[in-house]
C-alpha cells in the first residue's frame, strides 16, 4: 500500500520525468532474462546464440538455472515480470500451457529459418534435440534392441535406469515387443510388469544425467539409459541410437512478461533458427537444433554422435508430450507405487 | 521491567515472522484452498484416495527410526569413550567428530560410494581377503542410506550428550562404589538416568532431521529408498502439483509436532 502511494505521488508530481522514463525503456531494452537449464546446455545457448544477438542488437541475456516447473509457477504466481524466457522440455511446456503458465509465441516476429515441424510449437520454440538411448561400459557385451537391454541373463551386469517414469515406462514396453508406432497410449501396466521382471538388476535409478556415466565409469553398473550428450564420443561407453527417443528442449515466453522484453526475445529465437548458429552450439555441446539444413555444416566424422543427424533420427521416435501432459499424474502416483515396491 | 528489550527484538521477530513463518502459513494454507472455490478439503481426500503418498510418509518414518538407532547405537558409546579421555584427547576426539561438519554433504555422501561401492575400499579388501566372492551391496539400498544418514548425522546426537556426560560430577560416581555398587549398577542406576534427557533430546533432534533428509537417500538410496523429500520435489518442481504437497507437509508437520509434544510429556515426566 504504502508503495504504491510512493509511487502514486512521485508520478503526479513528475509527470514529465516519468513519461521519459517510459518512454526510453520502451526504445532500448538493455537486457533480458533467461531460465535455462544450465551446465554445457546452457554454455551452448551462450556460445551459439547469445554472442551473435548481443553483437547484432547491444541486449545483454542473463541466465539463470536451473529450471523447473515449478520455479515457472511460482515466477507467474508472484506476479515476476523479469524474466521472458524460460527453458522447458516438451512435456513441461505442455504442462506449463496447461497450467496457463506460458503464452503463445509471435511465429511471425521470429520469422524463423527453415525447422523441423515438431520444433515449431504454438508455445514454444524447439531449440534443442537431445536422445535418450541406451549405452553401456566399454568391454560389456553390446545390446542391439531393448529386449536386448532387458535381457539381464543374456547380458549380464547390473543397470541403470532414469528415475522418471515418462523414460523407464517407455523403454520397457519396447522392450516387449511393442514397435514405436504402436507405443502410444502406452500400457502402463504391462511397463510395469516388464520392471518388475529385472528390478533385481537395477541398481540404481538416476535423478541426475551425470550419475549414470559415472557409475559406468567406476564400475557400479554396467548398462545404462542414458542422455546421448552425456555418453557419445567417449571411449569408456558404448551406445546404440536404435529405439531411442527423440525429445526436444523449448524456448517458451513467460506469462505477463512485458512487451519490449517480448520483442528482443522473438529476434535472439531468430538467431537460434539461424543454421551456422546451431553448428557452432553443437561444439559445445552433443544436442543439435532445429534445422533440417544443419547436418552439412556438422564435422563428418562426429555425425554419429548428434541426435538428429540423419542415420540417428531415422532409427529414433519422437516423445508423445501430449499424452504425458494428459497422464502423467496418474502415472507418477502408480510409479511412487511401484518404487515402493523394490 | 519486563518486555523492556522488546524494541531491540522487534525487528528480529518482524524478519522471522515474514521470512519464515508466513511462507509457512501461505504453504499451508494452499492445502485447504482452491482459487475461485474457498476452504476445501479435496486435496486430502486425494491423499487418502491414493493412499501411496502416504505410504511413502510411513516408510519415510521407519528409515529415519533405523537411521537414528544406528546413531544411538554409535553414538553413545562413543561420547561415554570421550569422557573418559584426557583433556587433551577430549579436544582431539571432539575436533575429529566436528570435522565432518566443515565437508559439505554432498561431498561426504559421496565419498562412502568410494568406500562402500562394488568397486569400493571395503569390497575389493573383502574379495582380497577371500571372505567374498561377489561385491557386497552396501550401497544403493536401506543399508546404505542408514550409513549415509547415521554419518552425516552423528555429531547432532555426540556433541550434546558429550556436553551432558562432562557435567556429570565424578563425586557421584565414587559415592556409589563406595556404598559397594559394581560398575554396571552404577552405570545403569546412576550415570545412564543423568545422561537421558541430553539422549531423548539428541535422538529426538537426529529423528526430526532424518525426516527431512534429501541428498543421502537420492544418492546412497540409488532411488530405490522412497523418502517423503524426495517426492516433495517431484510433486513441488515437476509436476507441479503444490496443494498435494502442502497437504502432505502439513501430515509431515503434525505427526513431526505430535512426537515432540510426546517428547515433551515424557521429559516431564523424567523430571518431576
Amino acid at each position: 500500500m504504502k508503495r504504491r502511494t510512493f509511487v502514486g505521488a512521485a508520478a503526479a508530481g513528475l509527470p514529465a520525468f516519468s513519461i521519459l522514463g517510459a518512454g526510453s525503456a520502451r526504445a532500448q531494452v538493455k537486457e533480458i532474462r533467461m531460465i535455462e537449464a544450465g551446465g554445457k546446455s546452457g554454455e551452448s545457448v551462450e556460445v551459439g546464440y547469445i554472442e551473435p544477438f548481443t553483437k547484432k542488437t547491444g541486449i545483454k541475456v542473463i541466465r539463470e538455472s536451473p529450471n523447473p516447473l515449478g520455479k515457472l509457477r511460482a515466477l507467474v504466481e508472484s506476479g515476476q515480470t523479469s524474466t521472458v524466457l524460460m527453458e522447458l522440455g516438451s512435456g513441461g511446456m505442455l504442462q506449463a500451457r496447461n497450467l496457463k503458465l506460458i503464452e503463445p509465441i509471435d511465429w511471425a516476429a521470429v520469422a524463423p529459418q527453415p525447422m523441423f515441424p515438431e520444433a515449431k510449437h504454438e508455445y514454444g520454440f524447439g531449440y534443442q534435440y537431445f536422445s535418450t538411448i541406451m549405452a553401456w561400459r566399454a568391454g560389456a557385451k553390446a545390446p542391439k534392441t531393448w529386449a536386448d537391454f532387458f535381457n539381464t541373463k543374456d547380458f549380464p551386469g547390473k543397470r541403470c535406469l532414469p528415475d522418471y517414469p515418462n523414460y523407464a515406462i517407455s523403454f520397457a514396453l519396447l522392450a516387449t515387443g511393442i514397435t514405436p508406432d504402436k507405443l502410444f497410449p502406452l500400457d502402463v501396466d504391462t511397463a510395469f510388469k516388464k520392471l518388475t521382471e529385472i528390478k533385481k538388476d537395477i541398481a540404481v535409478w538416476w535423478k541426475a544425467g551425470a550419475q549414470a556415466p559415472q557409475l559406468m565409469k567406476d564400475n557400479e553398473v554396467q548398462y545404462a539409459i542414458c542422455w546421448s550428450g552425456r555418453v557419445v564420443g567417449d571411449p569408456a561407453f558404448g551406445v546404440n541410437f536404435a529405439g531411442g527417443m527423440a525429445d526436444l528442449s523449448y524456448f517458451t515466453i513467460v506469462k505477463n512478461s512485458k512487451a519490449e522484453d517480448r520483442a528482443a526475445a522473438y529476434k535472439l529465437m531468430h538467431e537460434m533458427s539461424i543454421a551456422a548458429n546451431q553448428a557452432k552450439a553443437a561444439t559445445v555441446v552433443s544436442y543439435t537444433g532445429p534445422s533440417p539444413e544443419l547436418d552439412a555444416l556438422l564435422p563428418k566424422d562426429k555425425l554419429a554422435e548428434y541426435p538428429t543427424s540423419k542415420q540417428n533420427k531415422a532409427v529414433q521416435w519422437v516423445e508423445n508430450a501430449e499424452w504425458w501432459a494428459a497422464n502423467g499424474e496418474a502415472v507418477n502416483k502408480k510409479w511412487e507405487a511401484f518404487k515402493l515396491s523394490l | 521491567m519486563r518486555g523492556q528489550g522488546f524494541g531491540f527484538i522487534a525487528p528480529l521477530l518482524v524478519l522471522m515472522f515474514v521470512a519464515f513463518n508466513a511462507p509457512i502459513v501461505y504453504m499451508l494454507g494452499l492445502a485447504f484452498w482452491e482459487k475461485g472455490r474457498g476452504f476445501t478439503l479435496q486435496h486430502y481426500e486425494g491423499l487418502l484416495d491414493a493412499p501411496v503418498y502416504l505410504r511413502v510418509l510411513g516408510n519415510t518414518m521407519r528409515v529415519a527410526l533405523v537411521a537414528t538407532l544406528a546413531n544411538v547405537v554409535i553414538g553413545y558409546p562413543l561420547a561415554l569413550w570421550m569422557r573418559g579421555l584426557s583433556n587433551r584427547g577430549r579436544m582431539i576426539a571432539l575436533s575429529l567428530v566436528v570435522l565432518p561438519f566443515w565437508v559439505s554433504i554432498l561431498v561426504r555422501t559421496y565419498a562412502w560410494i568410494v568406500v562402500l561401492g562394488n568397486g569400493g575400499l571395503v569390497n575389493r579388501a573383502l574379495q582380497w581377503s577371500g571372505l567374498t566372492d561377489a561385491p557386497v551391496s552396501f550401497l544403493y539400498n536401506e543399508l546404505g542410506v542408514t550409513i549415509g544418514m547415521a554419518n552425516v548425522l552423528l555429531p547432532f546426537l555426540v556433541l550434546p550428550l558429550f556436553a551432558a556426560m562432562i557435567r556429570i560430577d565424578d563425586r557421584l560416581l565414587q559415592a556409589a562404589a563406595s556404598l559397594g555398587a559394581p560398575p554396571r549398577t552404577i552405570f545403569w542406576k546412576v550415570f545412564f538416568p543423568l545422561t537421558l534427557p541430553a539422549l531423548a533430546a539428541g535422538t529426538l533432534l537426529v529423528f526430526i532431521l532424518c525426516l527431512g533428509f534429501y541428498v543421502t537417500p537420492a544418492i546412497l538410496g540409488g532411488g530405490r529408498v522412497p523418502m517423503i523429500s524426495n517426492l516433495l520435489d517431484t510433486l513441488i518442481n515437476q509436476i507441479p502439483r503444490w496443494e498435494t504437497a502442502a497437504a502432505i507437509s502439513t501430515i509431515l508437520l503434525i505427526v513431526t509436532l505430535l512426537i515432540f509434544a510426546a517428547y515433551r510429556r515424557l521429559d516431564r515426566k523424567a523430571s518431576a
